[in-house]
């Protein structure tokens, strides 16, 4: 009667290492985040424990600074809501599409090949992502080798400005998070049956039905896990946008650093910091709702 | 017989295959030349890795001959996909789509086609009921059996009512009851859709009992191809004696041949009668080797019948008795006895006689 109790008991203790990290990494902090965005901020930045809804209230709202009862909608933060969800979402879809066949290519090559090809796809990893966005930065800069070879060329007369832009951004991110969706869908692809291939071949489809019909349904799961994989990165993303989108395209990773450092307005940094959150859970909640609404209703 | 009278469904003349290039080059098939009638169920039959599947993945398209025609109702179908060829295939593996219920699954081919959705769902159910499936159309293919699974391939096939259906080893999976079981199912559902049917087994019992015509092929050549009572009876070469069903084999001396049958000597100095098989013309005192099939034999008197020879020992079969003898001479020999009446078990080491049914003798080539 006594063992149960007690395996139970182990198990706890087995647990505990995990619990406390879990506890200590993500939930403290978490907590001291939720805390500061109800504080008040310091001079010098820092917090004064004094209770205040101020930060939260700037996250959306802005008040006249001669006409303080004139409340506004704070434009510039919803402008960099919204640059950060749409650049997101571009992002998860060009990677998408670039790395479908990037993957279906892996897939397919001889077995012996495809670790070669699947190291290949990781080597961006090994260089520090700040020195990989400059590298980006040279490509497209005014005077960089896009341009130069553009003008040499003589296709254009005058630079292409680039640089410092949303496409910028998007390039960069772009860039930095396929392979993050290249290799789920890689470990979709190569558990698909390719009989089940030749099966929908047999049976009159075309390459396009067969591709429809067929092999996106079944790598479905791997497209879902890179579009979490980039998508909520890419929200957040901080070094792409600083280096490519310059100081006037901020995502919200950068308006949050702005608030702890020049800004020196922690709690409004810790409310951006709690609203980033929200966006991600809301819009993975989102993602996975339809996802099972579409499921439910092709059986149903 | 019946069905070589109707007009060819399948036309392949001289066809190879080689996989690979350079040194790593593999010839799977050769010099293939094979007529297929119209509503025939012909059966490919022979060893593993002697080429079947892939013969049979050429004729759905799968594969390209590397060199030879082959036509479909009169139509060269080289250089055409599976999807513009009227065969559809059965796989060995069922190969159904997994997110797919078990009626989409039998709708694909109709949708694929651009079928109305009237015409599809009229099709489907009445293929449904034709497997006798229809109370599990709307489960997915993990969520029913394995011999389920293998009606639901079926009927995914037939749906789009191909001319040719193309069948890999499909019963291979299941067990011995309902694999008996699907054997008759397949018989009755070629009968009743009239479509040809090209069927892949390993199994020679198989083959027998259900082909119209059966190809033997070893090492990715057709060595025989002939109606069951022709392959089991007449077979041309030693391979196809001895792959399809219990053979003895006797080395005997020619005394003298005509066209289609040649007296022989057997080892005890008796004569009997041998067939030849086409082609094949051997000389007064030419060593040939003949085929016996155990049931053509009987157990006489010692003494008597055209063998002499001494029995090892007796095995029991239900229905009929294995007998395991030695001829005089050192060659083995099975003879099958039917159990009925109680006739006595012969004693090992006992010396019996035996005498062979006429046209028991078939002279094969090596
Ligand atoms: N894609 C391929 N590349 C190279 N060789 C192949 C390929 N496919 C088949 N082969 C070879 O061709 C030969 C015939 O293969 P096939 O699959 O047709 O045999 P099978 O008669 O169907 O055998 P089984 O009864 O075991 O299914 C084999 O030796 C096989 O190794
Ligand atoms: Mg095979």
């Amino acid at each position: 009667m006594a063992e149960p109790r007690e395996s139970h008991r182990w198990k706890w203790l087995l647990c505990a290492p995990a619990l406390t990290i879990l506890v200590l990494a993500a939930s403290g902090p978490l907590l001291i985040v939720l805390v500061y965005s109800f504080l008040t901020p310091g001079n010098m930045g820092g917090v004064v424990w004094q209770f205040s809804t101020d930060g939260w209230f700037r996250v959306f709202f802005r008040r006249d600074i001669f006409s303080p009862e004139d409340v506004s909608w704070n434009t510039a933060h919803l402008t960099i809501f919204w640059r950060s969800i749409w650049l997101s979402l571009q992002t998860t879809v060009i990677c998408a599409v670039l790395g479908f066949p990037t993957a279906w290519f892996i897939a397919t090559r001889p077995a012996n090949t495809r670790t070669v090809w699947l190291f290949l796809i990781t080597i961006p990893f090994w260089t520090n992502l700040l020195i990989r966005t400059f590298a980006i930065q040279e490509l497209i800069r005014n005077s960089g080798t896009i341009n130069t070879l553009l003008l040499w060329a003589g296709v254009i007369d005058a630079p292409i400005q680039m640089l410092f832009s949303e496409f910028a951004i998007l390039i960069g991110m772009a860039y930095v998070f396929l392979p993050l969706m290249v290799l789920p869908l890689y470990a979709a692809m190569d558990k698909l049956d390719f009989r089940l291939v030749e099966a929908g071949y047999d049976l009159y489809a075309s390459r396009l039905q067969v591709l429809r019909h067929v092999i996106l349904p079944l790598v479905k799961p791997g497209f879902i896990a890179g579009s979490i994989l980039v998508f909520i990165p890419s929200i957040g993303a901080y070094v792409t946008p600083r280096v490519l989108g310059g100081g006037r395209t901020m995502m919200l990773g950068n308006l949050i650093d702005l608030q702890f450092g020049q800004g020196r307005n922690w709690p409004l940094g810790a409310a951006l910091a709690i609203t980033l959150l929200v966006i991600v859970v809301a819009a993975l909640l989102f993602y996975l709702r339809t996802l099972n609404r579409e499921e439910g209703g092709r059986h149903g | 017989m019946k069905d070589t009278r109707n007009p060819p469904e399948i036309e392949i003349a001289r066809l190879g295959k080689v996989f690979g290039t350079g040194a790593a080059a593999f010839r799977a098939l050769s010099d293939i030349d094979l007529t297929i009638a119209q509503g025939e169920f012909f059966t490919l039959l022979g060893p593993s890795g002697c080429g079947k599947t892939t013969l049979l993945r050429v004729i759905a398209g799968f594969e390209q001959p590397s060199d030879g025609s082959l036509r479909i109702n009169g139509q060269e179908v080289a250089g055409k996909g599976p999807n513009a060829r009227p065969v559809n295939t059965v796989f060995q593996n069922y190969a159904l789509f997994p997110h797919m219920s078990v009626a989409q699954n039998i709708g694909f081919g109709l949708k694929m086609l651009g079928r109305a959705k009237s015409e599809i769902d009229a099709t489907v159910d009445e293929m449904l009921a034709l497997v006798q499936m229809a109370h599990l159309a709307d489960r997915k293919p993990a969520e029913i059996s394995g011999g389920q699974q293998q009606r639901v391939a079926l009927a995914r096939a037939l749906a789009p009512r191909p001319r040719v259906l193309l069948l890999d080893e499909p019963l291979s999976a299941l067990d011995l009851k309902l694999r008996k079981g699907m054997q008759s199912e397949l018989k009755r559902l070629q009968g009743e859709t009239g479509i040809t049917f090209v069927f892949v087994t390993h199994d020679q019992e198989e083959a027998l009992t259900m082909s119209d015509r059966i190809a033997v092929m070893s090492d990715g050549r057709i060595l025989q191809t002939g109606t069951p009572h022709e392959i089991y009876h007449a077979p041309r070469e030693r391979f196809v004696a001895d792959f399809i069903g219990d053979t003895n084999f006797l080395q005997v001396e020619v005394a003298e041949a005509d066209g289609t049958a040649a007296q022989v000597t057997l080892p005890g100095g008796a004569r009997h009668l041998a067939r030849l098989p086409a082609g094949l013309r051997p000389g007064a005192g030419a060593r040939v080797t003949v085929v016996i099939r155990p049931e053509q034999a009987q157990l006489v008197a010692p003494g008597q019948g055209v063998l002499a020879a001494t029995v090892e020992r007796s095995v029991f079969f239900g229905t009929d008795t294995h007998v395991h003898l030695v001829l005089d001479g050192g060659t083995p020999f099975v003879l099958r006895r039917q159990n009925s009446g109680a006739l006595p078990e012969p004693a090992p080491g006992s010396t019996v006689g035996l005498t062979l049914a006429e046209g028991a003798l078939q002279v094969v080539g090596d």
